[in-house]
């Protein structure tokens, strides 16, 4: 694709914002080892993207999996150890390829691997190219970036509803002293909060189009992970969330077919 | 599909700042209660004797007193008590008295042995566990802190 008509296009406004926060935040934390643990998801995605799709003989998607290795190097921490990235960044690939439905990834592929990761390599989500460790008037740069990528790809309905439905429960979680709400509300949850939102969840294949769809995929998630937030706390949830809103669009899907 | 008025989304995100404003208002008195250092304060006030009620003041010369500490480390994803129990200058037992990371405690469940082993609040970082492990060197340090002899 010709690099002006790529420009353009939501992918493109994905990955140039990744690829900022990459930056920003690696000056920002003063390590460039966050941009080396990015160039080893990104280069272990695409290697077994290109395997996978070479021995199956199908088309490969180079822009989705240079975002799902950039997002899955901007939420582990820094300091993880380069083969469970590359660990982590394989089984989101697979993912993708192997749970599939009418060609498309049923599961985010980067919340899958880095949920699955968690349990396998006891990862630690840091969240910080979302900024998490930085002055708080960084989440600006996450506003900007994620009204530009949600504006994009016609995903506001279900960003609204998320954010809505998630603000909301931890209101009455909050007024009602069940876990706890003042964390998820500040740095760095609620730049996790902000930065899954804006980039994790409006991801096209995994999430429905139309509008009243999409709200009820916001609640869904909202309501799903703020349920796991209070009953185990920990940094689980937001990708549990989507997991299950990836599985409302599935069967959604699936009964359209039927 | 036709994209949202601008109008819509200019409305719908002053509403959604505005539930997040009184959530943040609302939940401030509580988010200030797990402030570091009034949590420590507290500790301090709770926990700062020895095994019998009350501190054995050793020599002098001796680097710390006798006696059991409760020291918090606290950072952005949360935070974690020790109980540090030393005698004749020595650390002869670290138990993690208060877990609240969003993390797993099992990530750290080896590191108050080898306080005890090295007989040191630094320890070996534990992969993908970097934030409990600064937070359980800071706690230990701040035990050893608290029992400090200022005479010695």
């Amino acid at each position: 694709m010709a690099g002006k008509k790529w420009t353009t296009t939501p992918k493109s406004y994905v990955t140039i914002a990744m690829v900022s926060y990459l930056i920003i935040a690696s000056i920002g934390s003063k390590n460039t080892t966050g941009i080396l643990n990015g160039l080893i998801a990104v280069g272990v995605a695409l290697a077994v993207d290109y395997l996978y799709c070479t021995f199956t003989n199908r088309k490969s998607s180079k822009d989705g999996t240079i975002i799902t290795g950039l997002i899955i190097s901007l939420i582990l921490s820094v300091t993880t150890p380069w083969p469970i990235v590359a660990g982590t960044a394989m089984i989101a690939i697979v993912s993708k390829h192997l749970l599939v439905y009418k060609k498309k990834p049923i599961f985010n592929p980067a919340a899958l691997g880095l949920l699955v990761s968690i349990f396998i390599f006891h990862t630690g989500q840091s969240w910080w190219g979302a900024f998490g460790d930085l002055p708080v008037w960084t989440i600006i740069l996450l506003l900007i970036g994620g009204y530009l990528v949600t504006g994009k790809v016609n995903k506001y309905p279900q960003v609204f509803s998320f954010f809505a439905t998630l603000f909301v429960l931890l209101f009455l979680m909050g007024q009602l002293h069940i876990g706890d709400a003042p964390d998820a509300l500040r740095p760095p949850f609620i730049n996790a909060a902000l930065f899954f939102g804006f980039f994790m969840l409006t991801d096209p294949p995994t999430s429905p189009a139309t509008y009243k769809k999409q709200v009820i995929f916001g609640c869904l998630v909202a309501l799903s992970g703020t349920i796991i937030y209070g009953l185990f706390g920990g940094l689980t949830y937001l990708f549990i969330g989507l997991f299950v809103g990836n599985l409302y669009h599935y069967l959604n899907k699936h009964s359209m077919k039927n | 599909m036709k994209k949202m008025d601008k109008k819509w989304v200019i409305l719908c995100s002053t509403a959604i700042a505005a539930i997040y404003a009184a959530d943040y208002v609302s939940t401030d008195t509580q988010a200030a209660i797990d402030q570091p250092m009034q949590h420590i304060a507290n500790n301090v006030q709770k926990y700062h004797k020895s095994n019998n009620n009350k501190v054995i003041n050793r020599t002098p010369k001796s680097l710390y007193k006798n006696g059991t500490y409760i020291g918090t480390g606290t950072n952005r994803r949360g935070s974690i008590d020790v109980a540090v129990t030393i005698k004749n200058d020595k650390v002869i037992n670290v138990e993690i008295s208060n877990f609240e990371m969003h993390y797993s405690e099992s990530d750290i469940v080896e590191l108050p042995n080898e306080v005890v082993q090295n007989q040191s609040a630094k320890v070996t970082n534990v992969s993908g566990a970097t934030y409990s492990t600064k937070a359980f060197e800071d706690a230990v340090q701040d035990a050893l802190y608290q029992a400090k002899n200022v005479a010695g």
